[in-house]
């Protein structure tokens, strides 16, 4: 499989991901969603372990992988709760994927790192969509 | 700002934050952990959240359709990681990372044309500069 075919399906399934989110919170209390979501990851598994070498990964690796699905895990449930108090899919799948403005941030603060001119002009970009997406004068 | 807005940007900016920390921890991870690996420890760590709530046991009220659709998001969000993580380990992350960020732009068009969700001129806009800058960050 090429990248441009594996980063196609990402793009397909992710964005239908991101309707079916919606649309579950239609049926399913934002709880109830975020474990059915759980179930489906661990219906995953056993397909999983067909190419495994967890037990020979080094603890620092076990540990940033766990807590990077607790991190999306509440990112999802987060998303859940706003889709349960009406927010669209069209604005809050496009709000919450400026997350990389938060990444960004962290890399500066943490790891010291400094930015490109191109992400610093996607920095400006993501601050000004973050405040369009949000406009809603006839909110209901 | 209006309260009613308040009420579901909040978590949506909560949603933002999150996965802005997965992102910071992914970029921690190391580069030796396969596509499979990484989808089971990432399971692993959603874990907890499911046991929070099923001990709280509240808010839980689901129709089968509900149900189903959880458990399909859980699938199609899964395999989409691994194929994420499979166009990451062919490509160069300065590419992949510019055109996966664009999958809203699909979440957009169905939520549009199947769920007749309707917004203004000025998110239409939002929504625009959203995929530009959500390419540029993920260079």
């Amino acid at each position: 499989m090429t990248w441009l075919l594996a980063s196609l399906i990402t793009i397909a399934l992710w964005g239908v991901v991101g309707l079916l989110q919606k649309l579950g919170s239609q049926h399913s209390t934002s709880n109830s969603l975020m474990l059915w979501t759980t179930a489906g990851y661990l219906l995953l598994l056993p397909f999983l372990f067909t190419d495994s070498h967890l037990l020979s990964l080094p603890a620092r690796a076990i540990v940033v992988g766990v807590a990077s699905g607790l991190t999306n895990g509440l990112g999802a449930w987060s998303l859940y709760t706003a889709f349960e108090r009406g927010a669209r899919a069209s604005v809050a799948v496009p709000l919450t994927a400026l997350n990389p403005l938060v990444t960004l941030v962290l890399a500066l603060l943490v790891l010291g790192e400094r930015l490109t001119a191109t992400q610093t002009a996607g920095v400006v970009l993501a601050l000004i969509a973050g405040v369009m997406l949000s406009y809603e004068p006839d909110a209901t | 700002m209006k309260p009613q807005l308040w009420h579901w940007l909040a978590p949506a900016l909560m949603a933002c934050l999150w996965w802005g920390l997965f992102g910071f921890l992914a970029k921690l991870g190391s580069a030796d952990v396969n596509a499979y690996d990484m989808q089971v420890l990432f399971t692993v760590g959603t874990i907890p959240i499911a046991i929070y709530i099923l001990v709280r046991r509240a808010g839980m009220q689901a129709s089968n359709k509900g149900r189903f659709i959880g458990a399909v998001i859980g699938i199609f969000a899964g395999v989409g990681g691994i194929a994420y993580f499979a166009a990451m380990a062919r490509g160069k992350a300065s590419i992949v990372g510019p055109v996966t960020s664009l999958f809203p732009l699909v979440t957009v068009l169905l939520a549009t044309t199947l769920l007749k969700e309707r917004l203004n001129r000025v998110q239409m806009a939002g929504i625009v500069l959203a995929l530009i800058s959500a390419a540029l960050l993920a260079t």
